[in-house]
Order: C-alpha cells, then sequence, then structure tokens
C-alpha cells in the first residue's frame, strides 16, 4: 500500500516588487555590492557555515558566487550578473550596483513599473549610441602603437581590488607585465587567420610581488621527489598522456569484473605499461609528461633510460603544453601511439621560486604560450591578486575588439547621466508621445535612470565623503567628508578620471538637484592623460545586462514557490 | 541554502578581536616566556605550550578571524619557523593603532597610505641599522666545541673589560667597535673577527672558533643550550665540506630525537641518523652492529595491500574460485616471502622506508637478521641515497642491485638499559665520515616540555641558518625598534611642521599630513608598547619604569648621527644598569644580543598586511546558514 503524502500548496508573491521583505533583502544586496564597488572599496570575508576556508575579497565573481538567497528576484539578478563577468571579466560590480539602483530609485519615485521599462530602454539606446559616436567625450582611443593607454587599462583594474595590498611599484610592475604578456600572446606575422596565444598564470607564496616575472614557454611544477636536475638546450622528443599512467584499471563505472583469485591484476596493467615504456624508448622519446600520475616502476623504467619523467601536469596544462610541443595528447595505453603524436620541446631547465621547483620548457620556434608567475606575501593577498590579473588578461584582449576605452574614476557615469539628463530634456515632449506617456512621467523616468547612474559614481566613496560633478564637463569629483566650503572653493584637485583639473566653474554635488546643460567635450588642453581607465567593451556591457535584468525584473508579476 | 551577512552595528569588530588575541599572547614575547596550557573543556585534555604559534595552532578557529589570523602564522612559521610572536604582537599593537586613528576621525584611506608610509620607514631604519658581514669572514671551526666554548667566554670576559676601562660610559660599549669599520657605502660591513684583533694579535688563531659561535650566542636570546647545539650540528656537518670557506647551515640535513628520561643537560649532537629501536629489532642490531651494511630505500610502505600515491583501486572487483580454497598461505604472506627472498638475494641488511612496514613484514625480517627503520623523512633518505649510491624505489620489488647502496653502519648511540630496561634504543645509522646528516638529540626529564624543545632547538636552528644566509644581523634586544620609533617620530615631526607651515595651500593638504603625522605616532607607540612588553616579561621591572627607561634613552638619541647599534641594550639588562651605568658583575656577562634581519621584515609587513586586511573588511558573507540560528546575522 502506498503512502499517500500531502503536498502543500504553493506559494504566490503578488507584485514581488512592492514586498517590503523583498524589497529589504535588495537594499541589503546593493548595499553588499555597492561597500565593495572601487579601490577603496571594503573586503568581505568569504566563507562557509561549517568553517571552511576564509577566503578574502572584494571581488564580485568571489563575492556573488557566496550569495544564496531565498528570493528568486535576487537569484535572477546574481546570476546575469556571473554570466557577465564571465564573458567579460570586468565590472560585474557596476552591473549589479546599477541593475539595483535602477529597481530601487523607480519604487521611492514611484515609478510604474511598465513606463520605467519603456524609459530605461530608451535611456539605454541614448547612452549606447552616445558611447559608440565619434565625437564621445569620455571615450579614449587606443592605441596600439603605443603603451600607455594600455598601462593606465592595466594599472586601473590591478588598483581596483584593495585586498591585493600593492604599493605603488608594484602595481607598476604587475601592470608592466600584464601588458608585456598580453603583446607577447599577439603573434607578429602569421597570414591567415590570428590565433592568440595563451598565458599560463602560476602563483608562489611568500615571495615579494617584485619578484612575478614572464617567461616565455611553460613553467610547470614539478613535484618530483626523485632529484632529476638534468638541463640540456637541445630539442627533446615529448610525449604527453592525459590517461592515467598509474596502473589502476580502466573506470568500470557501476559494472564488476569477476577474476581469478590468482589472477594479479596489478601486474598484469604494469605489464602492458612497461610495453608502452618500451616503446617510448624505441622511438627515442626523451620527455614523457602525463596529466596524471605515472606508476614507480614505469617512472624508474624510464628514467633508467634517460628519459625525464613529468607526472601530475594537471588538466589547466594540458591545452596550453600540447600547443607549446605540438602534440597530440594520447588519451589510451593499449594501442601503439603513432609518431605524429610526439611533439618537440626545447631548453629544459629547472628554476626555483621559493619554495617551487619548476621546470622551464620552450617551444621550438614561435609558439605564443608564456608563463607568468605571480608572487605574493600571503595567501589572500595572491588569491586576489590573481583575480586581478585574470581580469586584467581579459580586458586588454577585449582591446583587440573594439579599441577604445572609458574614462574611469566615476567619470564616465557622470558624464553620460548628464547626456542623458540633457538629451531627454530636449527631447521630452516628442519621445514622451512616443512611449505613450506624460511629458512629466517621461522626465521622471529619465530622472530614475541619471540617479542610478550617479549613484555608481556616488559608489566610489566609502570614507563619509561626497561626490561632486562639474557643470561643465559633468566629470566627477570626490570632497573628502572633513573639507570645509573654504577648501572647496579652493580648488578640488584632479577628477576622478584625472583628466580634468579643478575647473573653476561651477560644480553640485551628486545627489542634489541641478539645471541640466550640456557637458562639453574636453578641447585642447590634450596634454593630460587620464589616469584611470574602465574597459570599454566590458562596461557598454554591464550597462546592457543591468538595465535589461532591471526590465526584467520590472515585468514580473508574481512568484511563484513551490514548498513541497 | 540561505545566507547571511554580519551586521556592521559592532564597528570595527576585526581590529578589537585581533588586539584581544594578540594581548593573550604577550607572554610569549621576549627571551623569558611563561607556559600556557590550553585546555579543552568537553575531552579534559590539555596542551602544554610556550609559543605563540603552537598556541594558534591549538586553539580552534571560531571566526573568519581565527582563521586569517592562523593562516598568516602557518605561513610565517612555514618559512622562517621563528618571529611568530612579534608578528602577532604587532598585528594587535597596529590593530590598536588602527583603532585609535578611525577614533580620531581619521579615514580607513588615509590610515592605510600613512601606515604603508610607515612600514616604509621602518623597514628602511632596519636595513639601516642591520650589520652586515663579509661571508669569508665567517669561517667555521674545526676545533672541539668544547673548546670553543671555552675560549668565547673568556674573549667576551676579555673584549668587555678591554672596552670599559677605555670609557666609564656603558653606553658607548657596543658601539665602538663597530664605528671602526663604518665604510662609505651606507651599509656597515663588519668583520666580526676583527671584534678581537684589536684586543690582542695573539689570537688570531682563535677567530674562527669565535665567529659563529659569536653568531649563535648573539642569536640565541637565553636559549643557550639549544643553541649550542644548533652550533655543534653545523661544525659537525662543515667538517665534512671540503670547502673551507663559509658555508650556510644547511637545516634540511638536520634531525631532532627526542628521548625521554634522560636529564637536560644529556641533549647532544651526533653525526649520522639516530633512530630509536624497540623490542625484537634490538636483537636485530646487535647481530649488525659492527658490519658494513647494504642498504635498501623505500619511499612508501612496505606493506602487500600499499600503493603509490594517485592509484585507484578498482571498486566493481569480485574473485570467483572453481574450487574451495585450499592454500594455507594467505596473499599477505606470500608477498611477504617474495620480498624477503629478494632482500635476501641482495644481500640487504637494512632497510629505511617513509612509510610504515606491516608486522608480518617486521617478524619475517628479524628472523632473518634485516633491520627495517620506519618513518624517516624523505630528506634523510636524500642523503643516505646520495652517500651510499642507492636508488630510492616506491615497491620492494622495484629493488635490483643497483639500487642498493653499500657502506651503512650501526653503532649504539648511548646504552641507556641502566636506567630504565623498557627505553627504547638509541641507534646511529651513519655512512662512515661522508655523511652530513645530524642529529640533534634532546632529552629531558619531564615529558610534555620535550615539544617545546624541540620548538626552541628549531627556533635556534632556524634563527642561525637565517642569519648565514642574509649574512646580516639586526641588533636586539630593542635598539632596532627604538631606531624604528626614532624615525617614525622624525616622520610624524616633519609632517606636523610641514602642515604649519603651508598655511595657505590646498587644507585637504594639511589635514592629510596631520593625520599621517598622528597615525606614525600610533605606529612608534605600537613598537614601544612591544619593547615595554618584552622588558616586562624578562624582569622586575614595572610598565611605568620600563616606559621612562625607553623614553629616556629616545630623547638622549641623535636621529642624523647614530645608528641602531648605538642604543643600550635594553631589555636583557636588569633595572641597576639601565638607569644608571654601575659596572657590575652581571653586567659584564651580557652579551650582545641580535635578530634576524630578513625575519623581522617579514614579520612585521606580515602584520602590517594581517592589519590592513582586517581593517578594510566591514563584513563577511557566510553561505550555508539556517536562518533561526544566527540571530545578529542578516538573511539575503
Amino acid at each position: 500500500m502506498s503512502r499517500v503524502e500531502k503536498k502543500a500548496p504553493s506559494v504566490c508573491t503578488d507584485l514581488p516588487l512592492n514586498n517590503a521583505e523583498v524589497c529589504e533583502k535588495l537594499h541589503l544586496m546593493k548595499e553588499l555590492l555597492k561597500s565593495c564597488y572601487g579601490p577603496r572599496g571594503r573586503l568581505k570575508h568569504v566563507r562557509n557555515n561549517i568553517g571552511g576556508r576564509v577566503t578574502t575579497s572584494s571581488a564580485s565573481s568571489v563575492i556573488l558566487p557566496a550569495l544564496y538567497s531565498s528570493q528568486p528576484l535576487l537569484n535572477l539578478i546574481k546570476t546575469s550578473v556571473l554570466n557577465h563577468i564571465s564573458r567579460f571579466s570586468d565590472c560585474g560590480l557596476f552591473a549589479g550596483v546599477f541593475c539595483l539602483s535602477l529597481l530601487e530609485q523607480a519604487r521611492r519615485h514611484e515609478l510604474r513599473e511598465s513606463l520605467a521599462i519603456k524609459v530605461n530602454k530608451h535611456c539605454l539606446s541614448l547612452c549606447t549610441s552616445y558611447l559608440q559616436r565619434d565625437d564621445c567625450a569620455c571615450r579614449v582611443k587606443i592605441d596600439f602603437s603605443s603603451s600607455q593607454n594600455l598601462m593606465t587599462l592595466a594599472g586601473s583594474i590591478i588598483s581596483s581590488k584593495p585586498a591585493c595590498l600593492l604599493t605603488e611599484a608594484e602595481k607598476l610592475h604587475i601592470s608592466t607585465m600584464a601588458v608585456r604578456a598580453f603583446l607577447q600572446t599577439i603573434p607578429c606575422s602569421s597570414p591567415g587567420p590570428v590565433t592568440l596565444g595563451q598565458t599560463v598564470t602560476v602563483t608562489v607564496r611568500g615571495l615579494p610581488v617584485l619578484d612575478s616575472a614572464m617567461f616565455p614557454g611553460l613553467l610547470v611544477e614539478t613535484h618530483d621527489d626523485f632529484n632529476q636536475t638534468d638541463s640540456s638546450s637541445e630539442l627533446l622528443r615529448t610525449v604527453l598522456f592525459s590517461t592515467s599512467l598509474a596502473g589502476d584499471l580502466a573506470e568500470l563505472g557501476d559494472g564488476t569484473i569477476e577474476a581469478d583469485p590468482n589472477l594479479d591484476t596489478d601486474l598484469q596493467i604494469l605489464d602492458q605499461l612497461l610495453e608502452l615504456g618500451k616503446q617510448l624508448v624505441e622511438d627515442e622519446v626523451r620527455l614523457c609528461v602525463c596529466q596524471k600520475v605515472i606508476h614507480p616502476v614505469l617512472q624508474q623504467y624510464l628514467r633508467s633510460h634517460g628519459v625525464v619523467v613529468m607526472e601530475r601536469l594537471g588538466m589547466a596544462l594540458m591545452e596550453p603544453l600540447g600547443t607549446l610541443a605540438g602534440t597530440q595528447p594520447v588519451a589510451t595505453l593499449h594501442a601503439r601511439i603513432p609518431s605524429t603524436a610526439y611533439g618537440r620541446v626545447k631548453n629544459l631547465s629547472t628554476k626555483q621560486f621559493g619554495f617551487k621547483t619548476m621546470l622551464h620548457l620552450q617551444a621550438d620556434g614561435e609558439a605564443a604560450v608564456c608563463t607568468a608567475v605571480l608572487c605574493h606575501r600571503n595567501e589572500t593577498m595572491l588569491d586576489e591578486l590573481k583575480v586581478v590579473w585574470r581580469k586584467t588578461e581579459d580586458v586588454l584582449r577585449l582591446t583587440l575588439k573594439e579599441p577604445s576605452a572609458l574614462l574611469g574614476g566615476g567619470c564616465t557615469e557622470t558624464h553620460l547621466s548628464a547626456y542623458v539628463k540633457h538629451k531627454g530634456q530636449q527631447e521630452a515632449s516628442e519621445t514622451a508621445a512616443g512611449l505613450r506617456c506624460s511629458p512629466a512621467e517621461f522626465l521622471l523616468g529619465v530622472k530614475v535612470f541619471c540617479r542610478s547612474l550617479d549613484m555608481v559614481a556616488r559608489s566610489l566613496e566609502h570614507d563619509g565623503g561626497s561626490s561632486a560633478m562639474d557643470l561643465n564637463h559633468a566629470h566627477h569629483w570626490t570632497v573628502s567628508a572633513n573639507a570645509s566650503e573654504e577648501d572647496m572653493a579652493g580648488g578640488l584637485g584632479l577628477c576622478g578620471c584625472g583628466l580634468v583639473e579643478n575647473s573653476s566653474t561651477e560644480w553640485t554635488f551628486l545627489n542634489t538637484e541641478y539645471a541640466e546643460f550640456c557637458p562639453a567635450p574636453l578641447l585642447g588642453d590634450s596634454c593630460r592623460k587620464p589616469t584611470v581607465l574602465d574597459s570599454f567593451t566590458a562596461k557598454v556591457n554591464a550597462l546592457q545586462v543591468a538595465v535589461e535584468t532591471a526590465n526584467l525584473a520590472l515585468d514580473v508579476r508574481y512568484v511563484i514557490k513551490d514548498v513541497n | 541554502m540561505l545566507k547571511s551577512v554580519t551586521a556592521k552595528e559592532h564597528q570595527y569588530v576585526g581590529l578589537h578581536k585581533l588586539s584581544a588575541l594578540a594581548r593573550t599572547l604577550h607572554s610569549f614575547i621576549g627571551p623569558q616566556k611563561s607556559y600556557k596550557f590550553i585546555r579543552d573543556d568537553r575531552s579534559g585534555e590539555s596542551a602544554l605550550t610556550c609559543s605563540c604559534f603552537c598556541t594558534i595552532q591549538n586553539l580552534d578557529p571560531t571566526c573568519a578571524l581565527d582563521q586569517l589570523v592562523r593562516e598568516t602564522l602557518q605561513e610565517h612559521e612555514k618559512i622562517y619557523h621563528t618571529g611568530s610572536g612579534c608578528l602577532m604582537f604587532l598585528a594587535g599593537a597596529w590593530s590598536n593603532a588602527a583603532l585609535h586613528g578611525l577614533r580620531q576621525g581619521i579615514s580607513i584611506t588615509q590610515i592605510i597610505s600613512a601606515m604603508s608610509e610607515g612600514i616604509e620607514i621602518c623597514l628602511d631604519a632596519i636595513r639601516k641599522s642591520a650589520v652586515f658581514f663579509n661571508g669569508n669572514d665567517v669561517i667555521l671551526s674545526r676545533r672541539s666545541t668544547a673548546a670553543a666554548h671555552s675560549s668565547r667566554l673568556s674573549l667576551s670576559k676579555k673584549a668587555f673589560s678591554e672596552a670599559s676601562n677605555m670609557s666609564s660610559n656603558l653606553q658607548a660599549t657596543p658601539a665602538k667597535v663597530y664605528q671602526q669599520a663604518q665604510n662609505g657605502s651606507g651599509h656597515r660591513q663588519i668583520k666580526l673577527s676583527r671584534y678581537f684583533c684589536e684586543t690582542k694579535s695573539e689570537m688570531v688563531s682563535q677567530f674562527e672558533t669565535y665567529s659563529v659561535a659569536h653568531i649563535a650566542e648573539a642569536l640565541s636570546h637565553r636559549c643557550d643550550n639549544v643553541m649550542e647545539l644548533a652550533v655543534e650540528a653545523m661544525q659537525i656537518q662543515s667538517r665534512n665540506n671540503q670547502d673551507i670557506s663559509f658555508v650556510p647551515f644547511d637545516i634540511t640535513k638536520v634531525m631532532t630525537c627526542v628521548l625521554f628520561g634522560l636529564p637536560e643537560d644529556c641533549s647532544c649532537v651526533v653525526q649520522g641518523c639516530i633512530v630509536l629501536l624497540a623490542d625484537e629489532k634490538v636483537s636485530v642490531f646487535h647481530h649488525l652492529k659492527t658490519k658494513h651494511l647494504k642498504v635498501a630505500l623505500v619511499n612508501g610502505d612496505l606493506s602487500h595491500n600499499y600503493r603509490h600515491l594517485g592509484f585507484k583501486r578498482p571498486a566493481g572487483m569480485q574473485h570467483v574460485r572453481d574450487q574451495p580454497g585450499v592454500s594455507g598461505s594467505s596473499r599477505e604472506e606470500e608477498w611477504v616471502k617474495k620480498v624477503v627472498k629478494l632482500l635476501l638475494d641482495l644481500g640487504v641488511n637494512l632497510i629505511l622506508i617513509t612509510g610504515v612496514a606491516c608486522k608480518v613484514m617486521v617478524q619475517h625480517c628479524c628472523r632473518h637478521q634485516i633491520l627495517v627503520v620506519e618513518k624517516l623523512n624523505f630528506s634523510v633518505l636524500r642523503n643516505f641515497a646520495q652517500s651510499t649510491g642507492s636508488v630510492p624505489v616506491t615497491y620492494a620489488s622495484q629493488l635490483g642491485h643497483h639500487c642498493v647502496g653499500t657502506g651503512v653502519q650501526l653503532a649504539l648511540w648511548r646504552d641507556l638499559s641502566c636506567h630504565d630496561r623498557k627505553l627504547l634504543l638509541p641507534v646511529s645509522i651513519s655512512t662512515g665520515g661522508n655523511t652530513e646528516l645530524v642529529t640533534a638529540i634532546l632529552t629531558s626529564s619531564v615529558q610534555c616540555k620535550l615539544e617545546s624543545l624541540e620548538d626552541r632547538f628549531w627556533a635556534c636552528a632556524y634563527r642561525l641558518h637565517h642569519a648565514l644566509k642574509d649574512r646580516a644581523l639586526l641588533p636586539g634586544a630593542g635598539r632596532t625598534e627604538m631606531f624604528c620609533i626614532c624615525h617614525l617620530q622624525k616622520q610624524a615631526k616633519y609632517c606636523r611642521e610641514k602642515r604649519t607651515d603651508s598655511v595657505p595651500t590646498a587644507a585637504a593638504g594639511t589635514a592629510t599630513a596631520l593625520h599621517t603625522s598622528v597615525m606614525l605616532e600610533l605606529m612608534a607607540e605600537g613598537l614601544m608598547d612591544y619593547i615595554t612588553t618584552v622588558m616586562i616579561n624578562s624582569g622586575k621591572l614595572s610598565k611605568v619604569k620600563a616606559r621612562t627607561i625607553v623614553s629616556g634613552q629616545l630623547q638622549t638619541f641623535d636621529v642624523h648621527k647614530g645608528n641602531a647599534a648605538k642604543f643600550p641594550q635594553l631589555v636583557l639588562r636588569n633595572e641597576a644598569t639601565a638607569v644608571s651605568s654601575v659596572k657590575t658583575t652581571e653586567c659584564a656577562q651580557t652579551v650582545e644580543v641580535y635578530d634576524n634581519l630578513c625575519v623581522k621584515q617579514e614579520a612585521w609587513r606580515k602584520a602590517l598586511d594581517l592589519v590592513f586586511l582586517v581593517l578594510q573588511t566591514d563584513g563577511e558573507v557566510v553561505s550555508g546558514v539556517d536562518q533561526k540560528m544566527e540571530t545578529d546575522a542578516m538573511m539575503l
């Protein structure tokens, strides 16, 4: 007799955005992301409740995966931001803060959801079309004949995460390395489709940051207890195994094998392995690399025949090593290895980094694989440095697609906000008619959008200071908390991106009302270069992701939850 | 799954926690340490600890901060094996400084930039006060250590009386010798041996004895007896080295062997590898002790079901017999017989393994007079491989003629049977004269002290190792700290003056300068705390008195002219000598105390890193929290 279990009815929440509890959680998430934003953002300890490892970070790629919510709306936002990060690496916090601000501001100004969606879309298209225009004043062209803008871009990203605790000299060192790594992965002269090279990152704890370095070729950590320090400059015939050579049986799945108790399976497989070893020696292989473990007996056999053995390479290094040596990984030990599967490696040598001994392999000819060795004093900081390094790598690559960058330090946000406000005011009546609403309603929607953009710029300040914008170029300035009126009359120094200095024109606080104006492009004084730049591609996509996610959230009428 | 973000309501709770944690560890600072008991209320077990690192290791981490501290200390200890106490103290002291700064309304950004400036000043001052020595001048003694010890004592007395005759002012004594060696490059290159050239020329033959011993004595920090063992270990090691000139202390070739039941002064250092043998192995040893042995090295366990790392046992394997099994011997016995036969064929008498051997195997080996020594470090195995020409293998079945080494000898280190019948037999395994392996035998009649004794030995050995590797020493006993305080205060004063000078210029700049000066003062205060705590820990001084002495010294010091070595040593002196310059016999025996350069630099830097990470953290993201459990957390 089967038991009948009574099912609980599903819970349906009407208009989740009007629910106080949901709003509170959205606000909490916004505050959380906001507090991490920017080079002076606050860090978070991330851990699980059973006392797992603690990571300390302010990167969205570390914090967001640890956030679980009972509210599907929050998870929706989280997922779309994570999705953005997985494609563009940068601007995750920007997307999150902007999206959540849009939702919050719309509710605060009691804007109808449907209208908010329409106006948001309109404003987004204004922004994107403006950013694509040639006379866009917050975009900077990246000139590949000079490394300056690339360096600034790399430097801005590296400084954006305070948990790295880098000094100025260290920041410069790492950004130089990043730019160099980027340039090295671009093949110089190959006709036809261009394939970008790879940079492999190796981390070493306990060494000073300035010991970080770039190497052509691959550096592979050796776990080898049996010291082999033979280095050679000749070409070494190389074989690469992706299958385990540990002498264990192949994966059986759920099946079973019935065997005679007198049969020694281990010995039989070992025989097969030795057979394989014999072939390798016959084929004059000099370097044998395996992704997994190699049986010690096979290792001993190969070594005794002068073969350099490397085991436990790991998944991540398989592809780069394959490219470097020009080999196909061998996936079975039951067939003869075809001669085409062999590759070549040059200049084998060992290098010592702190406690790690690494084997340095170089390509025969040009293979754009290089290794970055990143060093830092402790694990927490090293982890964050690694996150930042990957981000920098990706962002620099994105410049190949679109050789532009946006002004950083909040200047792009304030500039866009001023532009949208100005444009909205100008075209209020006709756009309102197009969106089938009153001009007043439309302007309210524009205000919500602009306030949200301003909010992102304001999030850069964490020490109780306030944010200001000049009424000429619409750049962003921070005013420290203990600055008095006279101080501000004296001037505010450089703007967020470092392009404008203390324009004596008027300025306004970002959370106050101001008359709309058309932000003027910077003319003539091109002697000053921006000191903070953001990725163009990543930011434009983040803008779109934020607005579309916010629109989707605004569109949610019911949340239906199956509680069984 | 739910999650939580702990609230901001208790502002900077992390810094408070860090400083509180550091405060509980204050008693481990300085040469005079007090033991601490750590008790587990649930199991009733307790542990006796005598170091900061040991204590933190024994505590269960309950929050993110504990974990962060643990991680930092582990990392530091893994490389340096000393200096954790200093690291922890400064982390606490500087988190206090940061808290003071926050209370005065200085923003986090400004605190970080000011303290970063501060640590640069400190590190620079440390570099300036370091005493560099040329490697070639440190020549090792080839003499017996007993002679070395006695000559050292007489020398230091002579040197002292010579110096104190020249000037009755004690403060000038330590500095005198170093001034002469000052050179123009900024770094003071001194030859330690020159110290004695000055006093008497016939001592030339004895420099070599003095050099390393002098460094060791300076670094011993009142663990003289243990430090002597470290020096001895180094001397034995270098005896085999053909190169007479400077050799760094190779710490990987040093082992420890702890023996319970002997008084502490029985501790000594022996060449070769000392292992403890029990029961049935003893008779095998007696059989083998005079012979030249053949040795096999196995990196792993010696048992039939042992498989190498990374081997996956098949899950779905079933054995099917077509007739009932009647064979008497099990698989294990078959395997053991096979291995023993192989060993006998190869003529192996001694097997050294990193893992453990199964019981049956040990019994069989004993029956055939083969000695199995278990649980050795791989570095020991590697050493035997080098000196005997043997090759370490993973499985005994891999052994062949080319894997087996020769020329190993066993000897009884000391017969302890008269003390107690049940004691383990300490046996030395050596490869004639050419082994570089050295074992320090640490003895104590109190069993729970052995662990801390071992800790102290390693701390001393590593201090010596780092000093020889850095080729530099740092004036200790509070002198470097005082030098740093001077530099911090000088910079703080400069910042204040800059502020008052520049009246009309940017106000933001003046505020920053003021805040920097405040933070630098607070950092100096942290170092001051460190010195006074060490003084309090090591003597009869009260906190007030200690402070008076330190500030008195600081006032008379001129930053522009002096260096750290010009400060008198504060910590090891007693009250009377520190205040007035009375010559006492106790004073005459005071040795100059030195610290390690790189250890101190790293510890300070790591301490500040820890403070910065905690300072910048304003929340904790915890995943997988049950909504009902946490009360002060906010749920997403």
